[in-house]
């Protein structure tokens, strides 16, 4: 059973808090979106989770394990996986390549030949079995995503942090992703997903974190957070009287286009 | 196609092996180029293992092969194996033997106990394997702790860094006249002091075949060490750290323990190599450090090709024979060019194109031409392969694996 606990973490860049007093704990396979507006402290706050920076102030606990002062493959080995905002494959290394890597990480013993039938596996699931010899950087911007989501599927980790996964992909490779979280999910795995795509986070989440300037502004369930008067004026501003309705940013269906 | 590929890689392992084996009948007069041109492939291969495959731009190669040199020359110049106890100088017993050090004096320590040791008593200098063997583990000490002091800093501190060791390690040596010899240089006993039978013929220890065929073991030892580092899991992480540090380490890679140990190895063989070289050329000055020499040596590995270390060491080679031979004057009409100075300019020019117009050398392209022979094809014909045949009838896609770090049994 994954437990998460964030416990009053700060981080301060000089005169910029840009985690202010974040508390919240993670029980369990939970399917949780993380929101905000541009410059709200979400990326700061997934790189703290995952030792890419260290807190100023607070703590954070994986199973029990203290893991705010661990390097950030010590973090993984713990079961903590994650993907950048920017996708980061590794460019001039093949498909095959990038996915033994975390396997062969996580295993010190075990030998690549081992890992390879799993790497195709999962290359096959993300679709992108046929580029497992072609080098990182032959791959368009959203293969290079299902890529970093395969090599999370090597990593095999109990908590997954997903940082914008649906940001510029084509919409069926968006589908794809789609079903890797469901499916993962259904695994026993954890996830927190920092989205600007509305849309799909209301619908994909079970449980939704609101960070405005640094702060953790609501927690709650999609519904409950809609009304929430502090994410309303987050987004729309502190004089709208307006319910707050979430932005849809896919691109319209074939369909849709006809009928425009 | 992975089966003709190995078979590949074996047959120019041995056709280049072989020619490295029948050079010396090839070009008899050139033998002392060879030499060297090995102990710069030997560098440069070392170099692009550290900079291709590991993205760590270290300038303080040449000082790492200056540290495994001045060790195998002092060790060569001060440390005596003797049968009896000297009582003069600093000495411990070891065994039967006494290892003893002498000091810098005039006479030394040494010649003035000789006196007063017994009538018989042996006294023998460490066989150069030794002196090699010293070098190369004091080279991965300093290799260690400049890893381990510099290496989680960023790229470009790792080169300030290095320049600064290299060129501190070179004006100590130069400033310590009477241990190193200073600017003067320090003088070595050759490979094989006594000479070598080989085959039945005998070579005397100013021939070159002997000191090439070390080297050539050197070259050859040192290639298959990195060959197999390069194609483990090593290799696969230090490639992902270039890549991206910060994904690496997300991804379970420890980052610095890879960086470190990769400094520390490369270092150990710029180290060997800098060892054999000493006791080659036999008389070594600090100005084997220079960054002018280390710039060479990146110069090469860049023209064959950084992240091929067979392309690094067929660049070294092939620049190595060619900056000789241009040391010969070209005339044209009346004007006569001295390519003795000039040739360096010629080589500079053919650096600036290469990283201008082929980024990734000159000879890594072709290898990589050969290697991945088919592999757009391969991608092509998968891509245009229809998907649903290979998938059970009632699904569109293929599940997700279950357990996808289960190793297979």
């Amino acid at each position: 059973m994954i437990q998460l606990e964030v416990n009053d973490v700060s981080k301060q860049f000089g005169g910029l808090l840009a985690v202010n007093h974040v508390s919240f704990q993670v029980q369990g396979p939970e399917l949780i979106g993380l929101i905000g507006p541009n410059g709200a402290g979400k990326t700061t706050l997934t790189n703290l989770l995952s030792g890419a920076l260290k807190p100023s102030s607070g703590t954070i606990y994986m199973n029990g394990q203290r893991i705010d002062v661990l390097p950030p493959y010590k973090i993984a080995k713990v079961g903590l996986g994650r993907t950048f905002q920017v996708t980061r494959a590794f460019r001039r290394m093949t498909v095959l390549e990038n996915l033994l890597v975390p396997a062969l990480a996580m295993h010190p013993t075990a030998r690549q030949a081992q890992f390879v039938k799993k790497a195709r596996e999962v290359a096959e699931f993300l679709t992108i079995d046929h580029l497992l010899n072609e080098y990182a950087r032959a791959l368009s911007g959203g293969q290079q995503k299902l890529l970093e989501l395969g090599r999370l599927l090597m990593l095999d980790p109990d908590f997954i942090i997903l940082d914008e996964p649906f940001a510029g992909v084509h919409p069926r490779l968006m589908e794809i992703i789609y079903e890797y979280i469901i499916e993962t999910n259904k695994q026993g795995k954890a996830f927190l997903i920092i989205s600007h795509d509305m849309e799909t986070i209301f619908t994909l989440s079970q449980r939704l974190l609101v960070m405005a300037f640094g702060k953790l502004i609501a927690d709650g369930p999609p519904e409950e957070v809609k009304r929430d008067p502090a994410v309303i004026e987050a987004y729309l501003g502190s004089d709208s009287d307006k319910p707050w309705q979430p932005e849809r940013k896919t691109p319209p269906a074939a369909g849709d286009r006809i009928a425009a | 196609m992975r089966g003709t590929m190995r078979r590949l890689k074996i047959l120019t392992w041995v056709v280049g092996t072989s020619f490295l084996l029948i050079l010396p009948w090839l070009i008899p007069t050139r033998m002392h180029v060879a030499v060297i041109a090995l102990y710069y492939a030997i560098l440069a291969s070392s170099w692009a293992l550290l900079a291709g495959y590991g993205g760590q731009f270290s300038f303080a190669h040449m000082a790492f092969a200056g540290l495994g040199a001045y060790t195998a020359g002092l060790i060569d110049k001060f440390i005596r194996l003797t049968t009896a106890p000297t009582y003069a100088c600093t000495e411990f017993p070891l065994g039967s033997w006494w290892l003893v050090i002498q000091d810098t004096a005039s006479p030394t320590c040494l010649d003035k106990a000789k006196a007063t040791m017994p009538m018989g008593a042996l006294i023998v200098k460490l066989p150069a394997w030794m002196d090699i063997l010293m070098g190369v583990v004091v080279g991965g000490l300093f290799g260690l702790l400049i890893g381990a002091l510099v290496l989680r800093l960023r790229r470009t501190y790792l080169a300030l860094f290095t320049i600064a060791f290299a060129e501190i390690l070179r004006t100590a040596i130069n400033a310590e006249r009477d241990i190193t010899g200073g600017p003067g240089g320090l003088k070595l006993s050759p490979l094989f002091p006594n000479g070598v039978t080989l085959l039945g013929h005998e070579f005397t220890a100013a021939d070159k075949l002997p000191p090439y065929l070390v080297m050539l073991g050197l070259f050859l030892l040192v290639m298959a060490l990195m060959y197999w580092l390069a194609g483990s899991r090593f290799g696969l992480f230090i490639r992902a750290i270039r890549e991206d540090e910060e994904a690496a380490g997300s991804l379970g890679v420890d980052v610095v323990r890879y960086k470190i140990l990769l400094f520390t190895i490369t270092a150990m063989i710029a180290a060997a190599a800098g060892g054999m070289y000493a006791h080659y050329v036999r008389v070594i000055a600090p100005n084997m450090m220079v960054i002018k020499e280390m710039s060479v040596v990146i110069a090469m590995a860049v023209i064959g090709g950084m992240e091929s270390l067979l392309g690094a060491a067929i660049g070294a080679i092939i620049i190595e024979f060619a900056l000789e031979q241009l040391r010969s004057n070209i005339t044209i009409g009346a004007f006569t060019l001295n390519m003795a100075d000039w040739r360096l300019v010629v080589f500079g020019a053919l650096l600036m194109i290469t990283l201008r117009f082929w980024g990734n050398g000159l000879i890594h392209p072709i290898i990589q031409r050969i290697t991945r022979r088919g592999v757009a094809e391969e991608t092509v014909a998968k891509r245009l392969q229809p998907r649903a045949a290979t998938e059970p009838e009632d699904d569109t896609r293929v599940k997700i694996p279950a357990s996808p770090l289960e190793p297979d049994p």
